[in-house]
């Protein structure tokens, strides 16, 4: 129940984005899946790499770039939609926020706390989708 | 072949999908094919988030070059897909030019808007599946559902005005802080902090940073550099909003 309900969480967020983009029908309902499942391999990978969650980052990231990828040969349509939408619930928007926050209250260190964590989270997840992208086109120009 | 007419299709799609959302890759690449398919090999196309330069050069005739100036715009992918699916037909066998740019506007002249309603309804299931998955009460919900209401409500007719991002996204925040403090002191939210970052989720920019890397990480660095500005802009912008608003609601509520 404790990874249900935040994946269920991750769907619902991911449904509403799929409104907002202009996603419809069984599309809109796969690409919020793929997020309720990069969650789940975010929250898994969680124990085994040592509660690091740049690392968990990683891991769900390029899960969810195969994930997409699969998606895309099988209902061929670009991975994109797949790529924004069910990244929504990984992305470090609350980090950009509070780090804009803390220059904004004059709390340097925070600040600079924050910033480093944001930007390390977006490296690990542009990384992740990166290395699965990059093999995909490797793979289909041998 | 009239060089000039296919450098219109080719720029004005490229331009369509840029503003439908798509990636800078899939831009220049969709553009690239597109004149390669009509057997131009000198073409060069530029693209970063919110300019398409598409430039070539026709046997035994001086250089034509387009610019087209991409507007500040939203996420369509039913559009994309729509306009992609075009590329790749033009692609697998070139019409006549006429024909092509035909099926161009006809692509264009689709417009799905989605319901007022509708529209709101995703804002409110977002924010409060956020404020859910940060880990708030079903109290905190429903207030970040309401600021998410407050932001949907908000920001789509600021769009519509032609307000910039910065201003956009001041006035959402702006919003959600006023109502999450609000709320909060009414006794109806419990984690203010948790309903502001769950509120503000639906205009973060959070998917800007991450593409910023991909995009700096992938080579294209103007088209990085752009994001990373937008998105820093995007979040202080945010953060004053709710702070003005935060500080506005703790001096309202000294007074009373």
């Amino acid at each position: 129940m404790e990874l249900f309900l935040p994946c269920l969480y991750a769907f619902l967020a991911c449904l509403g984005f799929c409104v907002l983009f202009r996603i419809n029908g069984l599309g809109a309902v796969l690409c919020s899946l793929g997020g309720a499942l990069a969650w789940l391999v975010y929250l898994l990978t969680g124990p085994i790499m040592g509660n690091n969650d740049v690392i968990q980052y990683f891991w769900a990231a390029v899960f969810l770039s195969a994930y997409a990828e699969v998606m895309a040969r099988v209902r061929k349509c670009p991975a994109t939609g797949y790529l924004l939408i069910a990244f929504i619930p990984l992305v470090p928007g609350a980090g950009i926020y509070n780090m804009m926050d803390a220059a904004l209250r004059g709390n340097t260190q925070d600040f600079l706390n924050t910033g480093l964590h944001t930007l390390s989270i977006a490296g690990s997840l542009a990384v992740g989708v990166l290395v699965v992208s990059s093999l995909v086109r490797m793979y289909s120009m041998l | 072949m009239d060089y000039d007419k296919l450098l219109t299709l080719s720029s004005d799609l490229g331009y369509h999908l840029l503003l439908s959302g798509a990636e800078i890759y899939r831009v220049e690449e969709s553009v690239h094919y597109l004149l390669t398919a009509y057997g131009v090999e000198t073409g060069e196309v530029f693209v970063i988030p919110n300019c398409v330069i598409v430039s070539l050069t026709a046997p035994g005739q001086k250089p034509i070059t387009r610019v087209r100036r991409v507007p500040g715009h939203g996420t369509d992918i039913s559009r994309m897909e729509a306009l992609n699916d075009l590329c790749r037909r033009l692609c697998a066998c070139p019409p006549d030019l006429d024909r092509a740019g035909e099926e161009l506007d006809g692509v264009i002249r689709e417009v799905h808007r989605t319901p007022m309603a509708v529209e709101l309804a995703a804002y409110v299931l977002l924010t409060s599946a956020f404020c859910l998955l940060f880990g708030g009460t079903a109290r905190d919900a429903f207030c970040g559902g309401v600021c998410g209401l407050a932001v949907g409500l908000v920001v789509p007719f600021l769009a519509r005005l032609g307000t910039n991002l910065f201003f956009k996204a001041m006035v959402g925040g702006f919003f959600c802080g006023l109502l999450a403090a609000g709320l909060t002191d009414l006794g109806v939210g419990e984690h203010i902090d948790l309903i502001i970052t769950g509120a503000i989720m639906a205009q973060a920019p959070g998917l800007v940073i991450t593409n910023f890397m991909r995009d700096i990480m992938a080579g294209d660095m103007m088209s990085g550099l752009v994001k990373l500005a937008e998105a820093l802009l995007t979040g202080a912008g945010i953060a004053l909003g709710t702070g003005v608003a935060l500080s506005l609601v703790s001096a309202l509520w000294g007074v009373l």
